[in-house]
């Protein structure tokens, strides 16, 4: 940028007039300031330069103490958003090593029952039991067709019989 | 060169926050701010005030200061601070325009109780265009170059030279009656 001393005023004026209206208004504005410089305005009053300096003091010192608080304020916005972070992940953290609730079920079924794929191959109780339900029904088919040459009610009521001991014995297990 | 290098480090003391840096400032540009000041309102109370809150805006502007000519940064919040100023007068007004004519009539007039001495130039400053006389303050107190003020005011510099030169022109003419 230009400054005011290196300025050609000629110059400046001769973009928009000619040189002959340059040269007056050059003329013009010099003498113009030389009034101006030559009727000084009153200078500020030392009380008024001392006031403002105390005033500005007090204005930087303000600055700083507000620079400081809110140093101060950060810093403490910070260290409770690290408390609250810990304080979160400490509860999270608790919450996953915690023991698993663990729930209580009454099973009339033996366990060993829904443990295994193959329910007759896993318990020999049950095979048995199938084995003998099997052959039950088979003597039953038997009786059923009249194929049976003795006395076929009492062998049902017998087959009955049978059934209910193995069922009540299977159960007990 | 000097002077420039070592107005730099006092505006980096004031960037610092060094209150003897501002004080320094304040010895450099008071009296130049307190003439603009003066001319313009033509009242030495109010240009006391406007000095003052000229300096105490500085210590929390300086941050805003980029670097470029410090006379026109300086000179431009000068400059804000007394149209603020003029805005604040005329809104105490009922009338608006009332209160302008009262204002551009007290920046020429010497209040009875006022014991200060109104020059010659000051009653005939008042007679100049509010904005002439503005410009015409602004180039002189702050020493800005045409293009600088132009920059300054975005306003082309053709229309500043037009404004300063009848304006100067017509303050001769009105000096030399």
């Amino acid at each position: 940028m230009i400054g005011r001393n290196d300025e050609e005023l000629k110059e400046l004026f001769g973009k928009f007039l000619n040189s002959q209206e340059a040269d007056r208004a050059v003329e013009d504005v010099l003498k113009g300031e030389q009034i101006l410089s030559e009727h000084p305005a009153p200078e500020p009053a030392d009380e008024l330069i001392a006031g403002i300096k105390a005033e500005i003091a007090e204005a930087v010192h303000g600055r700083r103490e507000n620079v400081l608080r809110k140093v101060v304020y950060k810093a403490l916005a910070v260290a409770a958003a690290v408390i609250i972070l810990a304080a979160i992940s400490t509860q999270l953290f608790e919450e996953d090593n915690g023991t698993p609730e663990r729930t209580y079920v009454a099973s009339l079924i033996p366990w060993s029952v829904w443990e295994g794929d193959d329910i007759t191959a896993d318990d020999a109780d049950l095979a048995t039991l199938v084995a003998e339900v099997e052959e039950i029904e088979q003597d039953l088919a038997v009786l059923q067709l009249g194929e049976d040459a003795g006395n076929g009610r009492n062998a049902v009521a017998e087959l009955e019989t049978e059934l209910i001991e193995i069922e009540s014995n299977f159960w007990k297990e | 060169m000097a002077e420039s290098d070592n107005l730099a480090q006092i505006i980096i003391g004031c960037k610092d926050g060094d209150a003897e840096s501002f004080s320094q400032i304040v010895d450099m540009y008071s009296r130049r701010c307190y003439g603009y000041f003066y001319r313009l309102t033509g009242n030495s109370d109010v240009s006391d005030d406007l000095l003052s809150e000229l300096f105490v805006k500085l210590v929390s502007k300086i941050s805003s200061y980029k670097g470029g000519s410090f006379e026109s940064w300086l000179f431009k919040i000068a400059s804000n601070i007394f149209h603020d100023y003029l805005r604040a007068k005329q809104r105490w007004g009922k009338l608006l325009e009332a209160q302008k004519k009262q204002l551009e009539s007290k920046i020429t007039q010497a209040r009875q109780s006022d014991s200060e001495r109104i020059d010659k130039l000051q009653i005939e400053l008042g007679k100049l265009n509010a904005d002439t006389r503005e410009l015409i303050m602004l180039r002189f107190y702050s020493q800005l170059s045409f293009k600088e003020i132009a920059k300054m005011r975005s306003e082309p510099i053709g229309s500043i030279l037009s404004k300063v030169h009848r304006g100067l022109k017509k303050l001769r003419e009105l000096m030399e009656r």
